[in-house]
């Protein structure tokens, strides 16, 4: 048999994702260690997995180099490829917004020329040109984006917001909200077609877990 | 300023040695299967206008054509696709008499981003198209040929897709969702968004049967018996009609006997100004692509001014070869049978004699460099050619057998009656 190929992103959303695979009894115990390997396998099942940036995860998936991957919704915004996004997997959830100093709350509008400070500029671009019908000038970083407005490098920044922690200690405020960010399930186009049986088998178990979950927490709500 | 001379840009490459060997030969076999089926091959220009693939259905998108101007300052583009060409020469160079009309090409199209060259900006594409006829039995032709131009490779491992694009169109006029939103869902069943799906027919409070039928749309559909339940559930008549040509052609392709290499998708629906019914993509392993894709057009044509009905396929040759690489198909190999040496008396005898080898079919290198007969010999074996003649006079020739060593005398007249040396047996 051919081996399958998941992509998963190195760090946080790799940490939640073990637990589905766990789930649906691929043998993760290498996963667990805190190896440095690239490649780990699972031959039982013929299971390989990748550990790639999160960035890189829909590249992977896209040419076909992993048949599925778990990916952030912030990066698949961003790098727009060619793929299937099958399924929300709930963790990791936070919101793409644009925030800015608390005196431009309500009055974004009245900036005619925008500069944006962003890891994300596709998805800047994207919100300005067509939600708001507006040409930016999108000002790319690579961390610490919340400096930007307050040294003057820009008016606003387009980021992902968790708690709004960072935000709030250095006094800016989300102005809009762009999208909901999530982990999900993403597969190659020609995987989903010709490895179909094994990748219906990964999708419908990632489903019953993320049932059983909803109906705990829902259970837990009632007490 | 660097130099970039020594540089090939983004997204081009050299094809070159055994590669270019066994891709000319993959195209010679493409090529004899269209001329077998009685198709024409046309060559259209490379430079195009740009008129010609940007008009109001927005055929080719803009960023993805290479573009420059002529000297009246008009916008030309490297052809980014072989079926428009096609189109507009149908409806512009051929008179009534011509149609039906089978054309074919193999050549080279140029796209900025494109996967359907497996990200390459410069690749080859061949195909076929048929011109005038609506009948399903074209469009199971077609899909046909697309079926043998993989198998050319020698690939037996493929499925092709086949989808009818108007069981959707069909469904959404009858669902009266507003146009944004139909976009919209389009994309999402592109995607196998099963989530979005559900909440957008959710959100629009749709009829149980179009909502149910909306969100199968996804769904691989395994056999006949799956379609046949969803035709028992469609109300609209172009949405049936869309099914009972989709039934039609898989008859069809059944008698073909290439039942086992297709599947039914009715969520295909990736493009939608250009086709206008069925839809089909090839699909083979160890490749992140669709190898080739195809489908009903019957649109375009009217465009440059004759309307007809028109379907055809287009595959990416370099995906096909990337693809037989990977199976292990990509086995062929230049091969030189002999080499010829020759003494200045003997030169004279040596042209005629490579001459008359290679009519026999075999290939011959004559040495160019008056090397020594040593020297010959290690040319031979660096270059993986098993024997070589040296040419002594007008008819005494020396038989170098360079894996053993062995030397034998002979006259041109008897090595002509055993048909060559070196020739594998």
């Amino acid at each position: 048999m051919r081996y399958m190929n998941i992509a998963l992103a190195k760090g946080r959303l790799a940490d939640k994702s073990i637990g589905f695979f766990e789930y649906i009894g691929f043998n993760v115990d290498e996963l667990k260690n805190d190896s440095r390997k690239l490649i780990i396998t699972d031959e039982e099942n013929k299971i390989r997995f990748f550990l790639v940036k999160p960035g890189d995860v829909p590249t992977y998936v896209e040419y076909g180099a992993a048949d599925i991957g778990i990916a952030g919704k912030d990066t698949l915004m961003e790098e727009d490829r060619s793929l299937y996004e099958v399924l929300n997997l709930g963790f990791g959830e936070c919101i793409m917004a644009v925030a800015g100093p608390e005196n431009l709350f309500g009055r974004l509008d009245e900036i005619p020329n925008k500069r944006v400070a962003t890891k994300y500029p596709n998805i800047a671009r994207k919100y300005f040109e067509i939600e708001k019908r507006e040409s930016i000038e999108v000002i790319k970083l690579n961390g610490s984006v919340e400096l930007a407005p307050l040294v003057g490098l820009s008016e606003v920044i387009v980021d992902l917001v968790e708690t709004g922690r960072t935000l709030r200690e250095n006094g800016l405020v989300v102005l809009e909200k762009i999208a909901d960010i999530s982990a999900r399930l993403i597969v190659n186009r020609v995987s989903m077609k010709l490895e179909s049986e094994r990748i219906n088998y990964i999708i419908d178990g990632f489903r019953k877990k993320l049932n059983e979950e909803e109906t705990r927490y829902a259970g837990n709500t009632k007490i | 300023m660097s130099k970039r001379n020594i540089y090939t840009p983004d997204g081009v490459r050299d094809i070159l040695n055994d590669e270019c060997y066994a891709k000319r030969n993959l195209e010679q076999k493409i090529r004899e299967l269209f001329r077998k089926g009685g198709y024409r091959e046309l060559e259209t220009s490379s430079i195009e206008f740009y008129d010609v693939f940007s008009n109001d259905i927005g055929l080719v998108s803009q960023e993805s054509m290479f573009k420059f101007f002529d000297q009246q300052g008009r916008i030309l583009v490297l052809k980014p696709d072989a079926t428009i060409p096609a189109a507009r020469v149908a409806a512009t160079k051929y008179t009534l008499q011509d149609f039906p009309l089978r054309l074919s090409y193999i050549g080279n199209t140029f796209r900025y981003n494109e996967s359907g060259g497996g990200k390459q900006r410069e690749f080859t594409v061949a195909g076929v198209e048929i011109m005038g006829v609506a009948a399903p039995d074209a469009d199971a032709e077609v899909i046909a040929m697309a079926a043998e131009t993989i198998r050319c490779g020698g690939l037996e491992n493929f499925q092709i897709d086949i989808g009818q694009i108007n069981f959707f169109k069909g469904l959404m006029e009858e669902s009266g969702l507003p146009e944004a939103d139909i976009e919209n869902l389009r994309i999402l069943i592109d995607r196998k968004d099963f989530i979005g799906i559900e909440e957008l027919v959710r959100a629009h409070r749709l009829d149980s049967d179009i909502s149910k039928l909306i969100l199968s749309l996804p769904k691989p559909i395994g056999n006949i018996d799956t379609l046949d339940r969803i035709q028992s559930m469609t109300r609209n008549a172009k949405s049936l009609e869309a099914l009972e040509n989709l039934h039609q052609v898989l008859d069809i392709l059944d008698d073909y006997g290439l039942s086992k290499y297709i599947s039914i998708d009715l969520g295909m629906v990736y493009d939608m100004t250009f086709y206008t019914g069925i839809i089909f993509k090839g699909y083979t392993y160890d490749l992140g692509f669709p190898i080739l894709r195809g489908g009903r057009y019957d649109s375009l044509v009217g465009k440059f001014g004759r309307d007809m009905p028109a379907t055809g396929f287009s595959l990416g040759v370099n995906m096909l070869m990337t693809a037989m690489e990977k199976q292990g198909l990509l086995t062929e190999k230049i091969t030189i049978d002999t080499a010829v040496t020759y003494t200045p008396e003997g030169r004279k005898t040596a042209f005629q004699l490579c001459s008359e080898l290679r009519k026999q079919g075999l290939v011959v290198e004559m040495d160019i460099n008056n090397c020594s007969t040593g020297d010959f010999k290690k040319y031979a074996v660096s270059r993986g050619i098993g024997g070589f003649l040296n040419i002594l006079d007008e008819n005494r020739i020396e038989v170098h057998n360079v894996k053993t060593g062995e030397v034998v005398l002979t006259t041109i007249d008897s090595l002509l009656e055993n048909g060559g040396v070196g020739r594998k047996s």
